[in-house]
């Protein structure tokens, strides 16, 4: 479980990182509309330019990193593997198991029939 | 730490295109922004009226923030591209999946297999007391040579294990009913009772 979460993780990373690139344009968006006002508040002023300087380097950071990655574990070829052969035996036991449903219930059926004549 | 692969062309090249788009988007991003910080600034003396530089600066400021929202859109677009490679592509976490997708369902294959001899097991028995009691009434419409399956695991019994003597409690032969029955049956020497019903 703990690997099958490793492709998880990173889908959630390149998720977050999503997010991230959102909230980087609503901060340059809150700076611009501050730097309109007549009075200015600094203090937000400074403290949303440097999340959205933080924001950026961390959203570059990370996409490079999930690149590198890609391209030491990329290879050319397609993957060939499939869950195809056991997804087919499963089928096969539910088949077997509604089978022996479906029989249950004719003798059931026939039980209740001889009982009531 | 990282290995050189050789990858081939259209993959190295797609991912140097991904290297590119994201330094291009970032660069794209701060610099338009710092010029439209650096075009807030006000400034007292211009080439041309005041009117007529804040017209150009608003003019100016749109349009760096159309570029910085543009580029923050190709981001988007080149993070779902990311992803899409990463599925196709990343074979560790694709062969993790794939093997515990098989675990699963191999796990839930063998469970059904499980509870199905479990219900055969126990069905088996009812089943032999509701035959008994089906051939031995009067409702019964089998054929002369049908065999009733608690007779014919009987005879079996008999025919494998005459040596042993082994006697099955639960199958007792019926006494020869006046129906349609008419089994050559053999006397069956072993210590079952008579049937649970006899007919006249």
């Amino acid at each position: 479980m703990a690997t099958y979460s490793l492709a998880n993780e990173r889908l959630r990373a390149l998720e977050d990182i999503e997010r991230e690139i959102g909230a980087i344009l609503q901060n340059a968006g809150t700076v611009i509309l501050e730097l309109s006002k007549e009075k200015t508040n600094e203090r937000l002023l400074d403290r949303q330019a440097a999340a959205f300087n933080a924001s950026v380097l961390h959203v570059e950071a990370e996409l490079s990193a999930q690149i590198r990655y890609l391209t030491q574990v990329a290879t050319g070829q397609p993957h060939e593997g499939s869950s195809y052969s056991s997804r087919k035996d499963c089928q096969m036991a539910l088949k077997r198991v509604d089978y022996a449903r479906l029989k249950l219930s004719d003798v059931a059926r026939t039980c209740e029939q001889m009982l009531e004549n | 730490m990282a290995q050189q692969r050789a990858l081939p062309q259209s993959k190295e090249t797609l991912l140097q295109s991904y290297n590119k788009r994201l330094k291009d988007d970032i660069k794209s991003i701060m610099d338009n922004f710092t010029e439209i910080i650096k075009t807030a600034k006000i400034e007292d003396e211009t080439q041309v009226s005041r009117a007529t530089q804040g017209e150009q600066d608003n003019y100016e400021m749109h349009v760096r923030a159309a570029n910085i929202v543009r580029a923050g859109e190709s981001l988007m677009k080149l993070v779902s591209d990311l992803k899409q490679f990463l599925i196709l592509n990343d074979f560790p976490s694709v062969n993790e999946a794939i093997d515990q997708r098989n675990q699963q369902l191999r796990a839930l294959q063998e469970e059904c297999d499980r509870k199905l001899i479990t219900l055969r097991d126990e069905i088996s028995i009812d089943l032999y007391e509701l035959e008994e009691e089906y051939y031995s009434s009067s409702s019964s419409l089998c054929e002369a040579n049908d065999l009733p399956l608690c007779e014919a695991y009987g005879r079996l019994d008999l025919d494998t294990d005459s040596a042993d003597g082994l006697s099955a409690p639960l199958l007792a032969s019926p006494e020869p009913s006046a129906g349609p029955l008419q089994v050559a049956a053999p006397a069956h020497s072993h210590a079952g009772g008579p049937g649970p019903t006899e007919h006249a």
